[in-house]
């Protein structure tokens, strides 16, 4: 999976890193902004008031 | 391919031919290739679990924190603003006033109305206003003053609140007074369907008559809501915010 995105990437191993890295902090950046404060309600882990159905 | 065709004339000088020099690495078997992909998706899903905690843990910290002093500030401009013109109603908006806890640490937890997750989240504590609504210590009626505030992440204010014991003040400021509770009761754990914790006489605390109590509310243990963490203080005194806003003795040493 990675292997193939690797390959597809265009240039040498060094434009290849310069452009994984901007990948991977484009997917950090989504999941900070959006995918995780969306699932955190969801999950039981912050409920601090008593009757929080 | 050259360098293949290279090796290959290399080994045929040295001994005896090699069949067919398939190229390395290039066509893993299928189930190779299902156990690598699979491999790949856990550890992915590991760096993303690990990812979540870093959310959890840390960013939802800065940027409540940033929103809190942004309100904080906000409300002590308004304040300023409201004691030149003469006095005026009370601001439900912004927050109502600042809860100091010497023993959870320095630093102020502005209070505002509400305690649902977009409240609490902003680095604030709440009031209740469910399922028993909380009575502000500036009607000066008896009542139960009851907040609640995260234990870990957006801002993690009551983080600290183990450390509270009996006896240790608990400041609230408004625009015009420092109301200053002492904590007389501590329940370590109780059901998240205990309401009762925030009547306006908290049986549950010891006391029997009507008087000005304060709960504070979070939940236990610490990363985990399974159960909540209450702690009750009663009003000792209230005093007049002066021109400097000298805080009370209590939050001096």
């Amino acid at each position: 999976m990675y292997g193939w995105i690797w390959r597809h990437l265009p240039g040498n191993a060094w434009v290849k890193a310069l452009i994984s890295l901007v990948l991977i902090l484009a997917v950090v950046y989504v999941l900070f902004q959006y995918v995780f404060p969306w699932a955190e309600p969801l999950l039981p882990f912050n409920d601090v008031t008593v009757d929080n159905q | 391919m050259a360098a293949t065709a290279d090796e290959t004339e290399e080994t045929t000088d040295a001994s005896e031919p090699v069949p067919d020099p398939a190229p390395r690495r290039r066509r893993p078997g299928r189930i190779a290739l299902a156990v690598s992909v699979f491999g790949e998706l856990l550890i992915t899903a590991g760096v993303l679990l690990g990812l979540f905690v870093v959310y959890s843990l840390w960013w939802t910290n800065v940027i409540a924190d940033r929103k809190a002093d942004r309100e904080a500030d906000k409300v002590r401009e308004h304040w300023a603003q409201q004691q030149e013109s003469g006095p005026g109603a009370l601001d439900t908006q912004d927050g109502i006033g600042f809860l100091h806890v010497p023993a959870m640490g320095d630093g102020e937890v502005l209070v505002e109305k509400g305690t649902d997750a977009d409240v609490l989240n902003d680095g604030v504590a709440g009031y209740y206003t469910d399922p028993v609504k909380a009575t502000l210590p500036t009607t000066g009626k008896n009542g139960n003053f009851s907040v609640a505030a995260h234990r870990d992440g957006h801002g993690a204010k009551f983080h600290r609140i183990d450390k509270l014991e009996k006896g240790d003040p608990i400041v609230f400021e408004t625009r015009d007074d420092w109301y200053v509770y002492k904590v007389y009761s501590i329940l370590p754990e109780t059901s998240k369907y205990n309401v009762k914790v925030l009547s306006p006489i908290p049986r549950e605390s010891g006391k029997k008559k009507p008087g000005h109590y304060i709960t504070l509310t979070t939940c236990t243990p610490v990363y985990t809501s399974r159960y909540r963490y209450v702690v009750w203080g009663e009003l000792v005194r209230v005093e007049k915010v002066d021109a400097d806003r000298t805080p009370p003795k209590e939050l001096r040493d």
